[in-house]
């Protein structure tokens, strides 16, 4: 093969489908060099498509030694050079640049975003020998045939070099903010105490970790307040119904006053109110609001629901789900897509109705992404079945696509006014007049009636009797992945594609407890805490959105790169100096509850011989064999009560004890999908009956 | 000083400031209890310390005014 286009693509998967879209044949020629795939293909002349794997080039420290900190002098690195297990990286690039040898012309193909553009310019700039200046770049959104053929003939001329120069303001300033606070605490630890632990921040998880930590203290010291409820039982015709009384009592004495009022038996309507309102139409997806909806329904993680909209996204099956928008754009071609979905058997109903419209306008939000339109399906399938949790998400995306199309409902509520004695109680319903949108995106849809009878006024009715409910406020809920994320983004802190990330960090460091409800542990507690008072800047929201605001100001031409990072400098330098002054002090209260942590990780429960010890995780000093053993045998060789451990696998408590002994038991997992429980007696009576 | 409760520093009144939060709380929310059912000082102590809604560093606020006799408020 003579020269060549040479096509740079994000993913490996995505390299495969523009040189199958690309090819006149339809198919791209799969090679492989030194385990790297690449691919040729033949369009208006020879084109060879080559994937990276994500960013190959990072930032890293220029001339400083291991650990240290502060660092302001950084450059950028292959990856291979800066991250341990990052060695696939070296035969990656020298196979690009072997590539880039033979090309006369270069395409950036990575995801139309930030991270694509940085992917892509870096790979130009680094492996390509200088050619970000004369590449030129394709912006798609789906990754059909049709589009990737038409974003290749409508080749943009050059880079989007207002995204790379955002790209790369926001990894240098992430790299500046996380590097440095990350190793001021760790320094701190080991020079107090010896002991090595990742303790990491940023800008980004120091005020995520902030509001968790505002949370669970407004829960820790909530103080309830007493109140009480009203119902009147009523009974009209077969109804029973549930009345409540038009206020909320604060004292005691007035419910017990009110309930000797209703005592006689009767009531009568004094009003009923019916008043017809519109639900609107959902907006369609952003990546936001999809992760969000997916945790409502599905119960997946943000990080889940991000990566699974990913593999569709490569599967061709949706647009780029990374986006912020809330716009359908026409061009996307409304009528092609319904009409692909009306040929799927369970969307042929909805989507033939749509198609019968005699015009499509979807319900458009107020949020624009100049790089992708909102996430729609692209009305293709895939040969193979979808698993279960790609279907859902994927039939999720279809019918809010469908119902963004859809007529607004139309609903009735109905407020009853029932007089028992002069005291007023309320009956609320609500009756579906006109389904719309609602029918289009079931099951999904929260919208429940709630039936009355037909009641007029001065009807009499029967009332049984009127109970009274003690009731308390309660503290605000903790907050769970969907809600931490929605206050991430209402606090405008990270960006779509960061924000799953950094609370999946937050959980791994072990500042956060709980998968469905999170509560900040006693280490997340000290960092908090101890950034709050000697670098309060740190775990303001104020400082990252202020952050933020500026770098989407680079992509937008208002700034530039080199004064948001000098302006970032400027915020943390003396943040680290405050930091490095009081180093010993926060060194002494992390080193503290990092001990504590360590010591609760490897107990397993109370000892069930002299009850007062704790059974820990141990290791023979003789044969190196893990065991459990109790705390007091290290009290003047108090109690030898000890467990056999399996030798392979690893080990974490679990919380309830065996069912069937009450012995503490544990989990042991071996690899990402076997584990099973244990009982640590081994005389449990479970373990016999297995064995017989 | 350590505060009364925890060994952490002592902010005020002699509580750490999460214990402070806590005891604040805790004065605020007498009145409400006691405009609504009449209870006193000690009554309303226990009520909040039984009471599963009460957070961990309240009832530990609770816990110690319930020992302390200085912390007697009416």
């Amino acid at each position: 093969m003579g020269k060549y286009t040479l096509i740079i693509t994000e993913k490996p998967d995505a390299a495969s489908r523009i040189a199958a879209a690309l090819d006149i044949e339809g198919r791209g020629k799969r090679n492989v060099d030194r385990g790297v795939p690449y691919y040729q293909a033949y369009s208006d002349g020879n084109l060879v498509v080559v994937p990276a794997l994500g960013h190959l080039y990072t930032v890293a420290a220029k001339n400083k030694p291991r650990g240290g900190f502060p660092i302001f002098d950084y450059e950028w690195v292959p990856r291979y050079l800066a991250e341990k297990g990052a060695s696939r990286i070296l035969v990656w690039l020298k196979v690009i640049a072997k590539l880039a040898e033979n090309a006369d012309c270069f395409v950036d193909a990575c995801d139309y975003d930030i991270e694509g553009s940085l992917i892509g310019y870096c790979i130009l700039k680094y492996a390509c020998g200088g050619k970000e200046q004369n590449a030129k770049r394709m912006k798609y959104s789906t990754l059909t045939r049709d589009e990737l053929r038409e974003s290749y003939n409508h080749l943009l001329p050059t880079l989007d070099f207002a995204l790379v120069q955002a790209g790369l303001a926001r990894h240098e300033v992430d790299w500046l903010y996380g590097i440095n606070l990350s190793r001021a605490l760790t320094s701190a630890v080991k020079k107090n105490s010896g002991q090595y632990a990742v303790l990491s921040t940023g800008r980004v998880q120091g005020p995520t970790l902030k509001f968790l930590e505002e949370r669970e203290k407004t829960i820790g010291c909530f103080v309830p307040t007493p109140y009480w409820m009203l119902i009147a039982k009523i009974i009209v015709g077969d109804f029973a119904l549930d009345a409540e009384y038009e206020k909320i009592l604060e004292r005691k004495l007035d419910a017990a006053q009110i309930i000797a009022e209703c005592k006689i038996g009767k009531g009568e309507v004094d009003s009923v109110v019916g008043e017809e309102f519109y639900v609107q139409r959902p907006f369609p997806f952003d990546l936001g609001a999809l992760q969000s909806e997916a945790y409502r329904l599905f119960k997946y993680t943000p990080s889940k629901t991000s990566s699974i909209a990913q593999q569709l996204y490569l599967n061709a099956l949706i647009s780029y789900p990374r986006t912020s928008s809330q716009k359908l754009p026409p061009t996307i071609g409304y009528k092609d897509i319904l009409g692909k979905l009306a040929e799927i058997q369970i969307y042929k109903k909805q989507a033939s109705e749509l198609l019968s419209k005699p015009s499509l306008k979807p319900n458009e939000g107020p949020r624009f992404d100049s790089a992708h339109p909102a996430i729609y399906p692209t009305g293709d399938l895939l040969g193979n079945p979808l698993e279960n949790a790609e279907r859902n998400v994927f039939d999720l995306i279809i019918r809010r696509f469908m119902a963004v199309f859809g007529e607004p409902a139309i609903r009735q509520s109905t407020k009853i006014i029932v007089a028992v004695n002069g005291n007023k109680f309320h009956l609320g319903g609500v009756k579906t007049l006109k389904a719309g949108w609602i029918r289009l995106y079931e099951p999904f849809d929260q919208i429940k009636d709630v039936l009355l009878p037909s009641l007029s006024v001065g009807q009499k009715v029967t009332v049984k009797r009127v109970v009274v409910k003690t009731s308390f406020t309660k503290p605000p809920p903790r907050y769970n992945p969907r809600s931490l994320l929605l206050k991430m983004e209402k606090e405008n802190i990270g960006t779509k594609a960061t924000r799953a990330a950094t609370i999946e960090t937050l959980q791994d460091r072990k500042y956060v407890c709980g998968a469905g409800n999170f509560s900040i542990s006693e280490l997340g507690f000290e960092v908090v805490d101890a950034l709050t008072k000697y670098s309060p800047t740190i775990v303001s929201p104020e400082m990252t959105k202020n952050l933020e605001k500026e770098m989407a100001d680079i992509q937008e031409g208002k700034v530039t790169k080199e004064s948001v990072l000098k302006n970032a400098v400027s915020i943390l330098k003396p943040v680290m100096s405050k930091l490095k002054a009081n180093e010993s002090v926060i060194g002494q209260r992390l080193s503290g509850t990092l001990q504590q942590v360590r010591f609760d990780e490897k107990t397993v429960g109370a000892c069930p011989k002299c009850v007062d010890g704790k059974l820990i995780i141990l290791r023979s000093q003789k044969t190196g064999k893990r065991f459990v053993g109790c705390t007091n045998y290290f009290k003047e060789n108090k109690c030898h009560a000890t467990f056999p451990l399996p030798q392979k696998g690893a080990l974490k408590r679990l919380n309830s004890p065996c069912k069937s002994c009450g012995s503490p038991m544990i989990n042991v997992r071996f690899g990402r999908r076997h584990s099973w429980k244990l009982c640590l007696n081994p005389d449990c009576p479970d373990k016999k009956e297995a064995k017989q | 000083m350590k505060c009364k409760v925890c060994v952490r520093e002592t902010e005020e009144a002699g509580f750490c400031s999460l214990h402070l939060r806590a005891y604040r709380n805790v004065l605020e929310k007498f009145g409400a209890w006691r405009r609504a059912s009449d209870l006193g000082w000690m009554e309303y102590l226990v009520a909040i310390q039984k009471n599963s809604l009460t957070g961990g560093w309240a009832k530990e606020v609770v816990e110690h005014l319930i020992k302390d006799e200085n912390g007697h408020v009416e």
